[in-house]
C-alpha cells in the first residue's frame, strides 16, 4: 500500500479565555509554526466562527467560563464539516484519568499547561502524527 | 530560516512577558486583599473560589511566559484550595458566607508576590544591561583586579602595563600615602591579591593587616618581586607573611597563572549541600538550622528507608550520618551507598561518641571516610562541614575541568551548547557560538617545544575567563581548540567582543630562552537560537571558523544562514 500523503493542517483554531494566553499563541501559531490561526475567547464564539473560517484542527482550553472546553468539543461536533475534526485539549490539571477522559470524547490528545511558545508546533505535530497511526 | 524572523519572535515574546508581569503583579494584589480577609477570618465562599480560579490561571500559564517557578508556587496554592473550591462550587448555596482557609495560604500568597517582585526587578536589570551599548567593557564578571603597591621609583609600572594585557585591571597606589591605600582597598573589593616590592612587604603587610582590622577587606595575599631569589630572602619574605615570590626578569603568564588562581579558589563557592542521616529528629533539626543559619544547604534524614531516595533528590556534597539510626547501623549504611556506583566518591562522615580507635578504624574500612565526635560545638560543625564540602567539590571540579587550563572538558562544553539552546528557546533571547582555534599552533609546538605551546594554550584559558563574563561558559574543545558559549549575546556583539580578544592576545609577547614570539587566533561565531540542536550550531561555528582559516587567519568570521 502507498502510504497516503500526511496532511499538514494550515488553518488552526485557538479557543482561551485568558487574552494573554491567546496572545502568546498566535505568536507561537503564527511566528513560531507558520499556521494560520484563528484565536477565540470562548466556546461560543468558536462555535459562531468555525463554520466560515474551516479549523483543520482546533485547540480547547479546558477550564473556561460559560461553555468549558469538553462542551464546546460537543457543540462544534454538531455542526456540519465539523464532525471529523481533530481536537487537542490544552489543561493545566494533567491527571491520567482526565486524559483518558478527554480521549473518549474524541480528543486526539492532550497539551498540558504551561506551554512552551517555542515547541507548540512541534508538540501538535506529535500529537497528530500519533493519531494517525492509532486511529 | 531567516535569523530576523527569529529574532522577530523573541522581541514579540518578550514584549509579551513584560506584559504578562504586569497582569500577574495585579492579580497577584487581588489575591493578597484576599489573604488579609482570610488573615482575619473574614474570607467568603466567592472570594475563595475567585482565588483558586486566579491560581489555577497562573499555574496553567506563568511557565508559558518564562515564569515556571511562579507557576510551580501557585499550583500547590491551588492544590490547598482544590477540594475546598470544588466542594463549594457544587453546593451552589450562600456564598457569601465566610469560611476558614487552609493554613499557610495567606503566607503562600505573601511568597508568590514576592516572586514576582524579584522576577520584575531581574527582567528590568537585564533590560538595562542589555540596552547598555558597552556591555563589553568592564562588566565581565571575571575580571581580575589587582592592587599594585608602589611608591612610585620601583618600576612596577610596566609590569602593571604587562598584566593589563593579560586582561588584569590593575590598580597602582603608593604605599607611602596611607589614605590612598586605604582608599583603593576598599574601592576595589573584587581584588585577588597585592603586588609590591620584596623590600616593601613589611609595609605593605602593615597596611593590609590594618585595612582587614577595619573591616574594610578580607586578608588579602601579597605577591612580592624582587631581584633577589637567595634562600635568605625568601625566608625572610616568608617570615614577614608573603604568600608568593617572583623574582626578575619575572615570567609574566607564570604570575598571571597564579593571580588567576588566586581569583578562582576566591570566587569559588564554599557553601555546599549537607544531608544529615540521625535519628534524634531534635538534634537533626539543630545541625540544620545551624548549617542553614551559615549558608549551608542541609537536610535531615530520620528513617534510613528514605536515605536513598532523598540522596538522589537532594545530591549533597557530603553525608552525615549517625553511627547508629534506631536498629541500623550507620556503618552498613555506608556500605549500602556504595552500592551505586554514583555515589562511590560521596564522602561520608560519622557523627559518633564513639571514641575507641578500633571501632573507629572499623568502621573507616567499611565505606565511612572520617569522624566527628559528639557533642559537636555548632561552630566546629560549620567549619568541618565547610571545608569538607569544598574539598568535594574541588574534587568533582577536577574531575570535570581540563587539567592544563581548569576549562571546562570537551563533553561538558558541549552539554553547556545544549542546554543555552533550550534557555533561549524558554525566554527567547539570542545567545552565540564561538569556536576558537590558535593559529599554526603545530609550528609553536615543533619550534618551542611543547613546554611553550602548554604556556600559550593556558595563557589564552587565562584571558579568556578575564574578559568574559561570569554566566559565559568557556571550554577547552580539543588540542588547541576553545569553545565559548555566550548567553544573552547577539552574533554581532560577539564578533566585536572576540575579535578585540584576539587582538589583546596577538600582542602578547612570549619569551622563550633567547627569542620570544607572537600567537594569533581565529574564530567562528554561530546564533546557537539559529539552530534546531546544539550540533548543528557546532558545525555552524567549526563552518564559519574554517571558513575563516581559509581567508587568512588572525580573525573572526560570522556564520552566516543561507
Amino acid at each position: 500500500m502507498v502510504p497516503k500523503k500526511e496532511s499538514v493542517p494550515q488553518r488552526v483554531m485557538y479557543v482561551e479565555d485568558d487574552p494573554d494566553i491567546r496572545a502568546i499563541a498566535e505568536i507561537a501559531l503564527q511566528d513560531v509554526g507558520g499556521f494560520t490561526a484563528r484565536l477565540c475567547e470562548s466556546g461560543a464564539q468558536a462555535l459562531d466562527v468555525a463554520p466560515a473560517f474551516g479549523p483543520e484542527l482546533v485547540l480547547l482550553d479546558v477550564m473556561m467560563p460559560g461553555m468549558d472546553g469538553p462542551e464546546t468539543l460537543r457543540a462544534l461536533r454538531e455542526l456540519p464539516g465539523m464532525a471529523q475534526v481533530p481536537v487537542i485539549f490544552m489543561t493545566a490539571r494533567l491527571q491520567r484519568s482526565e486524559i483518558d477522559e478527554y480521549r473518549a470524547l474524541g480528543a486526539a490528545g492532550v497539551i498540558p499547561k504551561p506551554f512552551d511558545p517555542m515547541t507548540l508546533a512541534e508538540q501538535i505535530s506529535e500529537i497528530l502524527a500519533r493519531a494517525r497511526m492509532e486511529p | 530560516m531567516a535569523s530576523q524572523e527569529n529574532g522577530d519572535v523573541s522581541e514579540k515574546l518578550a514584549a509579551l512577558r513584560q506584559k504578562f508581569l504586569v497582569r500577574a503583579s495585579e492579580d497577584i494584589q487581588v489575591l493578597r486583599a484576599y489573604a488579609e480577609q482570610t488573615r482575619r477570618g473574614e474570607l467568603s465562599a466567592e472570594g475563595l473560589i475567585q482565588c483558586y480560579q486566579q491560581l489555577h490561571r497562573l499555574a496553567g500559564s506563568a511557565g508559558t511566559f518564562g515564569l515556571p517557578e511562579l507557576g510551580v508556587a501557585a499550583r500547590a496554592l491551588e492544590k490547598k484550595l482544590k477540594s475546598q473550591a470544588e466542594e463549594l462550587t457544587e453546593t451552589e448555596n450562600n456564598h457569601s458566607q465566610t469560611i476558614d482557609v487552609n493554613d499557610g495560604f495567606a503566607d503562600g500568597v505573601d511568597a508568590l508576590a514576592k516572586l514576582v517582585e524579584v522576577k520584575s526587578e531581574i527582567s528590568g536589570q537585564t533590560r538595562a544591561a542589555i540596552s547598555r551599548a558597552d556591555i563589553f567593557e568592564g562588566s565581565h564578571g571575571m575580571q581580575v583586579s589587582v592592587i599594585v603597591m608602589d611608591s612610585g621609583c620601583e618600576g612596577l609600572a610596566s609590569l602593571s602595563a604587562e598584566m593589563a594585557r593579560y586582561g588584569f585591571n590593575c590598580q597602582t597606589v603608593d604605599q607611602k600615602v596611607s589614605a590612598s591605600v586605604q582608599e583603593v582597598l576598599a574601592d576595589t573589593p573584587g581584588a585577588a591579591a597585592i603586588l609590591c616590592r620584596d623590600v616593601a612587604v613589611a609595609d605593605v603587610m602593615s597596611l593590609r593587616n590594618q585595612a582587614t582590622a577595619k573591616g574594610l577587606h578580607r586578608r588579602l595575599p601579597v605577591i612580592c618581586i624582587g631581584r633577589d631569589g637567595s634562600f635568605n630572602n625568601k625566608y625572610h619574605l616568608a617570615k614577614l607573611g608573603a604568600f608568593a615570590f617572583f623574582q626578575e626578569p619575572v615570567d609574566i603568564p607564570e604570575l598571571a597563572e597564579r593571580i588567576e588562581s588566586l581569583a578562582i579558589e576566591r570566587s569559588a563557592s564554599v557553601q555546599g549541600r549537607v544531608l544529615i542521616v540521625e535519628d534524634d529528629t531534635e538534634l537533626a533539626e539543630h545541625y540544620c538550622l545551624v548549617l542553614q543559619s551559615a549558608g549551608i544547604e542541609a537536610r535531615a534524614v530520620s528513617d534510613p528507608l528514605d536515605l536513598m531516595p532523598t540522596l538522589s533528590s537532594f545530591q549533597p556534597d557530603i553525608v552525615l550520618m549517625d553511627v547508629q539510626i534506631g536498629d541500623y547501623s550507620g556503618v552498613t549504611l555506608a556500605r549500602l551507598i556504595r552500592f551505586e556506583p554514583r555515589w562511590l566518591s560521596l564522602p561520608i562522615i560519622y557523627l559518633s561518641s564513639e571514641d575507641d580507635p578500633d571501632n573507629q578504624l572499623e568502621a573507616l574500612s567499611k565505606g565511612a571516610d572520617e569522624f566527628l565526635m559528639k557533642p559537636v560545638s555548632d561552630d566546629y560543625l560549620v567549619r568541618s562541614v565547610r571545608i569538607r564540602c569544598y574539598r568535594a567539590r574541588q574534587l568533582s571540579e577536577l574531575m570535570n575541568r581540563d587539567s592544563l587550563t581548569g576549562l571546562l572538558k570537551h563533553s561538558l562544553i558541549k552539554q553547556e551548547v545544549e542546554k543555552e539552546l533550550a534557555r533561549c528557546r524558554r525566554d527567547g533571547h539570542p545567545s552565540s557560538l564561538v569556536m576558537l582555534d590558535l593559529d599554526h599552533f603545530k609550528q609553536i609546538n615543533d619550534t618551542w617545544g611543547h613546554r611553550y605551546g602548554d604556556i600559550v594554550i593556558r595563557t589564552l584559558a587565562n584571558l579568556l575567563r578575564n574578559r568574559l563574563r561570569e554566566t559565559d561558559m568557556i571550554g577547552r574543545y580539543g588540542g588547541e581548540e576553545f569553545l565559548v558559549v555566550l548567553p544573552h549575546c547577539e552574533v554581532t556583539a560577539a564578533a566585536e567582543l572576540v575579535r578585540r580578544i584576539g587582538e589583546s592576545f596577538a600582542e602578547l609577547e612570549f619569551s622563550a630562552g633567547e627569542g620570544s614570539f607572537q600567537v594569533t587566533l581565529s574564530a567562528g561565531v554561530a546564533a546557537i537560537n539559529d539552530f534546531a540542536n546544539g550540533d548543528d550550531a557546532l558545525e555552524a561555528a567549526d563552518q564559519a571558523l574554517y571558513q575563516r582559516k581559509r581567508s587568512g587567519r588572525n580573525g573572526v568570521t560570522v556564520h552566516s544562514l543561507q
